[in-house]
């Protein structure tokens, strides 16, 4: 990969390239899963790390790159919903496809049935969730890069793995309950 | 904590330790769903574990090497066309300073930086004085004599051939400026110095010494030899 570089490799460009390495599988996951398109989760990571490498400098931690790159890619896909102009087709002109995302093989299996039930959670609930699982973040860390109380962090990820379960249970409830006063 | 707490944990980070690890220990019904609970979160991990494209990270630091290389570029375009243009303003600026200078000044200020040339004496060749007349297309066929340096200056915004010619009242320095018509003919004293200044057909002649008294011998012939030169178009 270096070798596609005409200027030697610098401290700054070493950093880089181990963020990138290290943390650039989590963050396509998380991308994916804050928006639910492949490809667009390709294109927020990569505009991610490059927002990333001009402000690399602004980093001191390397403990903190993982929140930090987060925080870049959720403004970074906000602005991406503040740029994008919605098209509009005529309902008659649309081609509905046969293959539904369900019947493809990453959704395929038990994998597969909590994968779907995760895409029809509300972003409000899955966001969280996200982050504490995938990005094993605690929920004060959470209440500050979402900007809300841990108290509303807890339950937020409370009611999303309670409404996991309901909607692996085919819409009803399954178990006791208990939701946070 | 009691088992509506334990329970209420459980759905908010099965992972805590602390007092939700002890109670945990202590009651067995707890203890099973946490189990459950467990074995859910590692479903829900590895279902959030969906497959990372291939070269995902490649792909970006391709990216991001072809981004730097292309802000350096612009960077280095940006950086030429500033210092073009400071330059064209600069020269824009000199120009204008240089040519504001009346010849007199700019052939004065021309000696006092050369004033080393004025100790010379030996006389020099015929062939230099000529060399330095053809670097500017003046064929010379008449070389008058008595010249000791001879070489080809630049004078404010001209080009000249600069000459010195030791006299007993002290050297005499001869500015021709090829190709100038603006100058009148002029006689001047500045800063001590004596000073004439001499159109001719394809030039100007400047005279400069702290005694004029050999001008007149010295302009008559310098003014002879270039009206018998050849002058390239």
């Amino acid at each position: 990969m270096t070798s596609d570089r005409s200027f030697p490799a610098t401290g700054k460009q070493r950093q880089f390239d181990a963020l990138v390495r290290s943390l650039s599988g989590d963050l396509f996951r998380y991308a994916y899963w804050l928006s639910g398109d492949e490809a667009l989760a390709h294109d927020l990571v990569q505009e991610t790390f490059l927002r990333a490498w001009r402000a690399l400098d602004d980093l001191r931690e390397t403990t903190a790159a993982k929140a930090w790159l987060i925080t870049i890619l959720r403004r970074e896909h906000a602005r991406l919903y503040e740029r994008k102009v919605p098209q509009f087709t005529d309902i008659d002109d649309v081609d509905v496809p046969e293959e539904r995302e369900s019947q493809l093989p990453e959704f395929a299996g038990e994998e597969g049935l909590i994968r779907s039930a995760m895409l029809q959670l509300d972003p409000k609930y899955r966001e969280p969730l996200l982050l504490q699982v995938l990005g094993g973040f605690s929920c004060d860390e959470i209440a500050r890069e979402l900007n809300i109380t841990p108290a509303a962090v807890m339950t937020q990820v409370f009611r999303a793995r309670q409404k996991l379960k309901v909607i692996l249970a085919g819409g009803k409830p399954q178990g006791d309950v208990v939701e946070l006063s | 904590m009691n088992c509506l707490e334990f329970r209420r944990q459980l759905g908010v980070d099965p992972h805590a330790g602390g007092d939700f690890a002890q109670h945990r220990h202590e009651c067995s019904r707890c203890a099973d769903a946490h189990a459950r609970a467990i074995g859910f979160e590692k479903a829900i991990r590895s279902a959030f574990e969906i497959p990372v494209p291939e070269r995902l990270a490649e792909s970006i630091l391709l990216a991001q090497a072809t981004n730097a290389q292309r802000r350096h570029r612009q960077f280095r375009q940006r950086a030429t066309w500033t210092a073009a243009a400071a330059g064209i303003v600069l020269a824009f600026g000199i120009g204008l300073r240089l040519q504001a200078k009346p010849l007199p000044e700019l052939a004065i200020n021309h000696l006092k930086k050369e004033a080393f040339v004025l100790g010379k004496t030996q006389p020099i060749s015929d062939e230099s004085i000529r060399k330095a007349f053809d670097t500017f297309g003046v064929t010379m066929h008449d070389i008058p004599a008595g010249a000791s340096f001879v070489a080809c200056c630049p004078v404010g915004k001209y080009v000249s051939v600069h000459l010195v010619v030791p006299e007993s009242e002290g050297p005499v320095t001869l500015l021709y400026l090829v190709d100038d018509h603006s100058e009148q003919r002029l006689d001047f004293i500045k800063d001590g110095w004596f000073g004439r200044t001499v159109p001719l057909a394809h030039g100007t002649l400047v005279l400069i010494g702290h005694d004029a008294a050999h001008f007149d011998q010295l302009e008559t012939s310098w003014r002879n030899a270039l009206r018998t030169a050849t002058y390239k178009t």
